[in-house]
């Protein structure tokens, strides 16, 4: 609006006042209504203490609701724990832990905690593992009870790993069956090889080798203090919790220690090629393009965010404002890089319609050689980017449970504990330059792995046709046919 | 009602709290809101909650594939997706440059009765998530192009094979609502659409369909939050008082279905396992019987001690995963059990178990433990999801939007908690009957393996 138009209006107001019609008439839709005052970031607080066997604790008061979050976490997760031919020992452990106790059967836990509204999930993960649950205030001192039976006294029957190990083998088939499965297991398996935890897929043979014996000594080497922060969120105090916990933890013996996060090295690199896995008559080619990444405490963390954002990280990014939107090659391309202690993996891809495979396999280079240099970032892709970045943090703590993730990745990342007030100004340190090297340096596109699972049959030849890369053929395994 | 029903729930917590010695407060089974409507019909909801810095706005639609005209199904979806692509003051990425471009997220859904649009701000750019709704309310066919609404039906197909076209069982839902419903019937084709229809739609059917759902007196607007509400009232005003009422809707009345028999159908899909599926119509989202149907599947699938899951997965282990449940839409619902059995069990065994059980149940009735179990979990979830501004604010625009009261959710919460063991006997009864439909999707080749195969009907896709 120019200014003589303002003052116009401005008089007119002053003149008859009480003409709200008119000044309503007067709205200009085209100008974007400022932004008011930026609300204030409002980390929540923590208190940590140490129980005597070792375990932390940590407690974030939130009383505005009658909730709790309870949640365990362990550092080390299957990379650290599974030998290759036990893929699997540790996601059946905890399922196990959910079959009953010394005192409870397994339909006498379910119903306990079906009659507190609550459930315990027990996850393990790559390179951590957590067990816990969300409750109302006064439900919360029983579920605690149950967590703690089933964490220090599981019974694990042996019918039960039978019926847990035959659920898994035909969920195993039906993955196969799926594309996105299917991607999910070649891709990591051709970057990082057999041989590296991260390469190891759970399969028949390893699901079928698991023994009773090797649960239970899984749970005894694993589910231990020395390695666990014990993180409460919600409606508690923070004294008196603490001795809640330590009164239902009390049995929990001293033991264990963090591990060590040594992986082996990378296999030799090689040159960009597609690994084609053949789904006959399938609509769709599923797409996961990517190399090995950095591990989380990479100084360039901050810079990798604000390129990622700008790459694959959002609607509006490149990747998906081309390849989606611009063209209609698909319904949703992102990338992201898998941050932890080791060589998490950088991943972009999504399902292209089958007759556009080639198409869309030559924007995707053409997007990773734009975020190299090639096409130069704009002012307003940087600043989107970092405003999208740090105006997300203050609605990041919205619930209990976020509120825990939250403070529990600080300790999993090794992160200061003050990470969340410094993020602002680390994000708006990146500069248009950061970007670049960065892109460069962890895309690497003279290594890149293209893995395409499609119907071979109508996209073979017209992606040999685009020239990108040579294509090898591999089963749904990754293995090379 | 409401009281008494609280006044329940208080004594529950009460006890509890008593008997541990932890405080406990009132149960928060409440959203604060105010309701109004503006002169050109458009209802507003404002729940102010200044907890999280952020405010969720949603623009409710009254229309969705029901809506439909013949041969073009699909159409309210993809017209969702159009209203994306930019409106008279706001051309295209505006929108997302000050949703997720500040730290925010947007998205809409379709279903069969409605169309949502949402998104979270930091609650400093509400105002200007107010512009973006109303603009696009207001003005959407003054940016309305062919390219984009190609460039957009390219998306919406590839949507369909990436969730149903390119999924193993993929078309299971597709098949049943077509059999259930006759073909006029508007809730027997998919929200996803045909792919024939999809490409026959046009830009005059996008304006068409604009000037008469997209009217502000079919629309509810409800925003949760951290705002201030004088201001915010001006606002909304401000941005949504000029846009004119639309004509008056017609509404023709949709009635459930029921069937007189059993229908079975076998389909042969790339898949490597086979899976049953059993399918009843019941009731929509105007009968309370919903409720004894909604806890009816709680009791039958799920924890380790619901009766489907107890018998196939655990007792007979003839199954690796059972589920059961009630899904009403606002004139029509079902209610859905699926079975994946384990290696060396047929469907046929797993249909004849899964029926054995439901008799047993419709015979007896569940026990007052398991109506207990069943609904224990109601009040966390309650709690759970006010915290969220997002699933506030689409809680009250449903409720405003489909039964004309945004605080409907108190009286579902309260219908929920005051099943009894005789309701849910009675309508496993009334609406489990013989009429239903068996579909067995079966690897290619093994028509076989269907649940009784020569009572199995194949069933052949239409090109889609």
């Amino acid at each position: 609006m120019n200014p003589v138009r303002r003052k116009a209006t401005l008089a007119l107001v002053l003149l008859f006042t009480g003409v709200v019609a008119l000044a309503q008439q007067s709205l200009d839709r085209s100008k974007t209504p400022p932004p008011g005052k930026t609300p204030f970031l409002h980390v929540p607080a923590w208190t940590k203490t140490a129980l005597p066997n070792g375990a932390e604790l940590i407690v974030s008061e939130k009383h505005d609701l009658p909730l709790v979050a309870f949640l365990i976490t362990f550092q080390g997760g299957t990379y650290q724990t599974e030998s290759s031919s036990r893929r699997g020992l540790a996601a059946i452990t905890a399922s196990m832990m959910n079959e009953g106790t010394k005192s409870r059967d397994g339909e006498a836990l379910s119903n306990a905690l079906q009659l507190l509204g609550t459930s315990i999930n027990v996850n393990i993960g790559g390179e951590s593992g957590s067990m816990g649950f969300q409750s109302t205030t006064s439900k919360f001192p029983q579920a605690l009870d149950i967590l703690a039976d089933m964490l220090l006294n599981p019974a694990f029957p042996a019918e039960a790993l039978e019926r847990l190990r035959a659920q898994r083998l035909v969920a195993l088939t039906q993955a196969k069956d799926q594309p996105a499965s299917i991607a999910s297991r070649v891709f990591p398996r051709i970057l990082y090889g057999a041989g590296h935890p991260f390469g190891q897929n759970v399969t028949e043979e390893s699901l079928k080798a698991i023994t009773r014996d090797e649960v239970a000594a899984f749970h005894k080497a694993y589910f231990q203090p020395g390695r666990a922060l014990i993180a409460v969120a919600g409606d508690v105090n923070a004294s008196s919790v603490k001795n809640t916990v330590e009164k239902a933890l009390g049995a929990w013996p001293k033991g264990g220690e963090k591990p060590a996060f040594a992986y082996p090295a990378l296999p030799a690199p090689h040159s960009p090629t597609i690994f084609l896995v053949d789904k006959p008559g399938a609509a769709q080619s599923t797409f996961a393009i990517g190399n090995p990444g950095p591990p989380r405490n990479t100084p360039d963390y901050y810079a990798l965010q604000v390129m990622n954002t700008m790459l694959g990280g959002m609607f509006q990014s490149r990747l998906n404002a081309n390849i989606r939107e611009e063209k209609g090659y698909s319904y949703g391309i992102s990338s992201s890089f898998a941050y932890g202690k080791g060589p998490g993996a950088f991943r972009t891809g999504g399902d292209i319609v089958s007759a556009k495979t080639d198409a869309a396999l030559v924007e995707f280079m053409k997007e990773l050689r734009g975020i190299e240099g090639s096409r130069p970032i704009t002012d307003e892709e940087l600043t989107t980017a970092k405003d999208s970045l740090i105006q997300r943090l203050p609605g990041t703590f919205a619930s209990v449970q976020s509120i825990n993730s939250a403070i529990v990745s600080l300790w999993t990342q090794g992160l200061p504990d003050d990470y969340y007030q410094q993020y602002s100004a680390k994000i708006s340190d990146i500069r248009k330059e950061d970007v670049v090297r960065v892109a460069k340096q962890y895309i690497d596109l003279d290594y890149l792995t293209i893995v395409i699972v499609g119907d071979r049959a109508s996209i073979e030849a017209p992606l040999k046709s685009a020239g990108v890369a040579p294509i090898v053929l591999t089963d749904i395994e990754g293995n090379l046919r | 009602m409401r009281k008494h029903a609280c006044l329940w729930v208080l004594l529950l917590l009460g006890c509890v709290a008593a008997a541990t010695g932890f405080q406990s407060r009132p149960p928060a089974i409440k959203i604060p809101f105010e309701t109004y409507t503006l002169p050109n019909g458009l209802t507003v909801v404002l729940a102010s909650d200044a907890a999280t810095p952020t405010v969720a706005v949603t623009a409710w639609y009254h229309v969705g594939s029901k809506n439909e005209m013949p041969g073009r199904t699909g159409f309210a979806h993809l017209f969702e997706h159009v209203m994306f692509t930019g409106a008279g003051h706001t051309p295209y990425g505006v929108h997302d440059r000050f949703t997720e471009g500040v730290g925010g997220s947007n998205n809409g859904t379709t279903s069969n009765d409605r169309t949502v649009y949402f998104e979270t701000v930091p609650s400093n750019y509400l105002e200007t998530a107010l512009w973006l709704e109303s603009d696009r309310m207001g003005f959407l066919l003054d940016a309305l192009d062919v390219d984009k609404l190609n460039a957009q039906r390219d998306v919406v197909k590839n949507e369909r094979r990436q969730s149903v076209d390119n999924q193993p069982y993929g078309l299971a839902s597709e098949i049943l609502s077509s059999t259930i419903y006759p073909p006029s019937h508007p809730y027997s084709w998919s929200v996803i659409g045909s792919m024939k229809d999809l490409s026959a739609a046009s830009v005059e059917d996008v304006k068409n369909f604009f000037r008469l759902y997209y009217a502000p007196n079919n629309a509810v607007l409800s925003i949760a939050g951290d705002f201030e509400i004088t201001q915010t009232k001006t606002w909304v005003k401000k941005y949504f008082g000029d846009i004119p009422r639309g004509k008056p809707i017609s509404r023709p009345s949709i009635r459930p279905v029921t069937l007189d028999k059993e229908t079975r159908l076998v389909f042969e899909d790339r898949v490597q396992v086979p899976r049953l599926y059993i399918q009843w119509p019941t009731v929509g989202e105007d009968s309370d019987d919903r409720f004894a149907l909604y806890v009816l599947d709680a009791i039958m699938s799920g924890p380790r001690t619901a009766r489907l899951t107890k018998a196939l997965v655990y007792d007979q282990q003839s199954a690796s995963t059972v589920g059961a449940r009630q899904d009403s839409s606002e004139d029509v619902g079902d209610w859905r059990i699926t079975i994946t059995p384990r290696p060396g069990h047929s469907l046929t065994e797993v249909e004849a178990a899964a029926d054995a059980i439901l008799d047993k149940l419709k015979a007896e009735g569940p026990t007052q433990e398991e109506i207990q179990r069943a609904t224990a979990g109601q009040e966390f979830d309650f709690v759970s999801g006010l915290q969220s501004n997002l699933g506030k604010s689409m809680t009250l625009a449903d409720g405003g939007g489909i039964h004309n009261n945004p605080g409907y959710f108190q009286t579902e919460y309260q219908k929920m908690l005051a099943v009894t063991s005789a309701d849910v006997k009675r309508v496993a009864n009334k609406y489990l009957s013989k009429g239903r439909v068996v579909l067995s999707i079966v690897p290619t080749g093994k028509l076989d393996q269907a649940a009784k195969p020569s009572e199995s009907k194949p069933y052949r896709k239409v090109e889609q």
